[in-house]
């Protein structure tokens, strides 16, 4: 019972944040409403009793892409500087798009919600678990995905170190 | 490797440096406390001698001060605070003479630069340690320094009874010789010129 | 062992008295309402406590008296501050980003909440007790940077702006090292909650246990931790003589207040998570076989240990900030990135082979181990 009422507030933030954060004129507040929307996600994980994934769900994206965003777009742009409305066929494009995409992940989602019921375990996730999960070589184990991973990301490192090398 | 070795050694000598910055300050932990606890210690506050307040004209019990009324002060002063009103009078013998009037100082023009001090021919004026000058009024901060009815102090005076002490003085310095008639003007205030002047004994004895 | 201070019967004894009289939603709502009452009172005493410390400290440290009129040794000089605080109108600004400009001393304040809310304070006194603990204190006090940030960019004000910058550029690089540094414990210990690591640390700390890899660790959270909260030789962000007051320049009144809170808890969580994580929270110090010994020293209770030693740490963080003079943005960040993050990483390494190779305190002296 509290627990669904508590999911419901979550879920009105994040939908109206979500919103907010696309129809927003000042790029800064998109960021501010993107921040919470993501808050409202480790919420949710929180709920769920993912004690972990909210961790990481915070370190990640609130305490580490947000920052980066805000970083950037403090560097970047001029306060008060207001984000211009796009041209109406574009806008009527990026509508249409969405709300397929929507269509799209809604199905999938509908169809394929009560076997994810029966996967997952309300229990909560140990990290140990999820270590070895990720380190190892077995089968449902992740080792070779997560070294393509990092090998993605020290290529993006040596990309951006190129890129801001100037000569 | 070379670098491998700055990068250490700049390690520990950051580290012991560091360390030794943070003796310093945990030996300053426990020094005395320097504050000054003011409106509490007034009966032993320590005001430094050369520490400028106000600025003073000296007279001694005869009601008399040193002044000439040059006006060296008046025109040395960069801010214009000090305003000396000067009056002919006609002297026994005859003789005109320019005596002081009214000695004006605006203390709260005056940057306490000492320069009224120094250039004075004849030290009449000097700073004292009364510290305590908050007034109500700008106005009260315009002081006259002569005291009603002072007058010029006779040089001449004290000369003749200095006769015999002036042949020891021809001993020491011819320095002491140049300042020594300024000395005689100084017996009312003890200034630290007069207390290095071992001669100033002699002349209140 | 007996524990005559301790605060744990009192607390199962209201537990089962609500217990019995009323059902358990409602005892439930009742125990909640108190914990967030207690947690709140105590981070706003804890606050006055450590200004009137910290001013008192920085007085000595400088052959001062500090605060000695309100009250006797001046004791009640921050309460007379908060009073201030509390009146002081709340300045509306023109032309800044209202919602964010009101918005980002509750980043600041809900963040330092949500971490002070984790640390163990004593023997039962423990709101929440995660089985990520640590983790979940890295990454909710990595929140309190927004607040900075969104600060800077809606006062609309170039000090403001270049504080936040340097503090966001500060606490990104810093937090890494922290995190590190507290991961290497996590090596060390196998356990990331803090009631655990708490029990593991029963008879040698963490400190002592993983030696030369846990003393390096120590050493270089209480640098990163320190530069986290943008105090002492680190506070570029709001350095006064060149940006007046850094990211809060234009906050007034209360506002201020959130910020001034939040920077003096954060030193606080910061020494508590090093006491709790490499300083055996609020165990005693005991010695196995000495059951006298120990017997006393549990006659001192776990609260008492806990603030004794976060108050050592938050001296050692205020003679450090006095020693020091500010560092430059270069060389704040030549500090992390050159040093203390090679170091750490190399330094995990070894924590790790130190695990493995038996080499800790408790793996070589089975005595110590709990
Ligand atoms: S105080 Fe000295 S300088 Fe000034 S008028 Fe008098 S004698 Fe001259
Ligand atoms: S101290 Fe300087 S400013 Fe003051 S009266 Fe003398 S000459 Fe003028």
């Amino acid at each position: 019972m509290a627990e669904q009422i508590i999911f419901y507030i979550l879920a009105a933030l994040i939908a109206v944040f979500s919103v907010l954060a696309v129809t927003s004129k000042q790029i800064i507040r998109s960021a501010t409403y993107l921040l919470f929307v993501l808050l409202g996600t480790a919420g949710l994980y929180l709920l769920l009793g993912y004690h972990y994934l909210f961790a990481v769900q915070i370190a990640v994206y609130a305490g580490g892409v947000m920052v980066l965003f805000i970083f950037a777009i403090l560097l970047t742009n001029r306060p008060g500087e207001n984000v211009k409305a796009e041209r109406k066929d574009r806008r009527i494009a990026a509508g249409i798009t969405s709300v397929a995409g929507l269509a799209f992940c809604g199905h999938i989602i509908y169809w394929n919600v009560n076997k994810a019921y029966t996967l997952l375990v309300p229990a909560e996730q140990k990290v140990q678990d999820i270590g070895l999960k990720l380190m190892g070589t077995e089968k449902y184990q992740y080792l070779l995905p997560f070294e393509f991973i990092s090998v993605l990301l020290l290529a993006c490192i040596v990309g951006a170190i190129m890129i801001a090398r100037k000569r | 490797m070379n670098s491998i070795i700055t990068y250490f050694k700049g390690l520990f000598i950051g580290i012991k440096s560091l360390l030794f910055g943070m003796s310093v300050t945990w030996k300053e932990l426990w020094t005395k406390k320097v504050t000054q606890q003011y409106p509490e210690n007034r009966k032993t506050l320590v005001i430094s001698d050369r520490f400028r307040c106000e600025l003073t004209m000296p007279h001694d019990i005869n009601n008399e001060h040193a002044c000439t009324a040059c006006g060296i002060c008046q025109m040395n002063c960069p801010n214009g605070t000090i305003n000396v009103l000067s009056a002919m009078i006609e002297t026994e013998d005859g003789k005109k003479k320019k005596i002081l009037d009214t000695y004006t100082w605006d203390m709260g023009m005056c940057t306490f630069c000492n320069l009224c001090v120094i250039t004075c021919p004849s030290d009449a004026i000097s700073f004292n340690n009364q510290f305590e000058n908050a007034v109500f009024t700008r106005s009260k901060l315009v002081q006259t320094l002569n005291h009603k009815g002072s007058k010029l102090r006779e040089k001449k005076k004290e000369v003749k009874p200095q006769s015999v002490p002036v042949v020891e003085d021809k001993l020491t310095s011819s320095k002491e010789q140049m300042i020594e008639p300024l000395v005689e003007t100084k017996i009312s205030t003890p200034s630290d010129k007069s207390i290095k002047n071992p001669k100033d004994n002699t002349t209140e004895n | 062992m007996l524990q005559p201070l301790e605060l744990t019967n009192l607390l199962s004894w209201l537990d089962t008295t609500l217990r019995d009289s009323m059902p358990v939603f409602w005892v439930l709502l009742i125990e909640f309402v108190l914990v967030a009452v207690a947690l709140l009172a105590a981070y706003a005493i804890l606050a006055i406590i450590l200004i009137y410390a910290e001013r008192k400290i920085t007085a000595f440290f400088q052959a001062r008296f500090g605060p000695n009129r309100v009250g006797i040794y001046g004791i009640l000089q921050s309460i007379a501050d908060v009073i201030k605080i509390l009146l002081k109108e709340i300045i509306r600004i023109n032309n800044v980003d209202r919602f964010l400009f009101f918005a980002a001393p509750f980043f600041m304040i809900v963040a330092s909440m949500l971490t002070f809310g984790a640390i163990p304070f004593g023997k039962m006194l423990h709101a929440i007790d995660f089985n990520i603990g640590v983790l979940y204190v890295t990454a909710v006090s990595s929140l309190g940077i927004i607040g900075v940030l969104l600060a800077g960019w809606s006062s609309n004000n170039k000090y403001s702006m270049i504080g936040a910058m340097r503090s966001g550029a500060q606490f990104v690089s810093y937090e890494l090292s922290a995190g590190f540094a507290l991961m290497t414990i996590v090596v060390l210990t196998g356990t990331m909650s803090f009631s655990e690591m708490i029990a593991k640390q029963e008879f040698c700390w963490n400190i002592f246990n993983g030696h030369i890899s846990s003393i390096i660790a120590f050493v270089i959270y209480l640098i990163s931790g320190h530069a986290e909260t943008n105090r002492g030789p680190f506070d570029l962000p709001e350095a006064e003589s060149e940006l007046t007051a850094g990211y809060h320049t234009e906050y007034s009144g209360l506002q201020f207040g959130f910020f001034y809170l939040a920077e003096y808890l954060n030193m606080f969580i910061i020494a508590s998570i090093a006491t709790t994580v490499f300083l055996g929270g609020w165990m005693p110090i005991q010695i196995p076989g000495l059951d006298g010994f120990n017997q006393v020293m549990w006659y001192i209770p776990s609260y008492a240990w806990f603030f004794g030693k976060t108050g050592v740490l938050i001296f050692l963080s205020l003679w450090v900030r006095w020693s020091f003079p500010r560092l430059r943005i270069d060389q704040l960040l030549n500090l992390e990135w050159k040093y203390l993050l090679p170091i750490n990483l190399v330094n995990i390494l070894i924590m790790v082979i130190l695990v493995l190779a038996g080499l800790t305190l408790t793996d070589l002296f089975p005595v110590l181990a709990p």
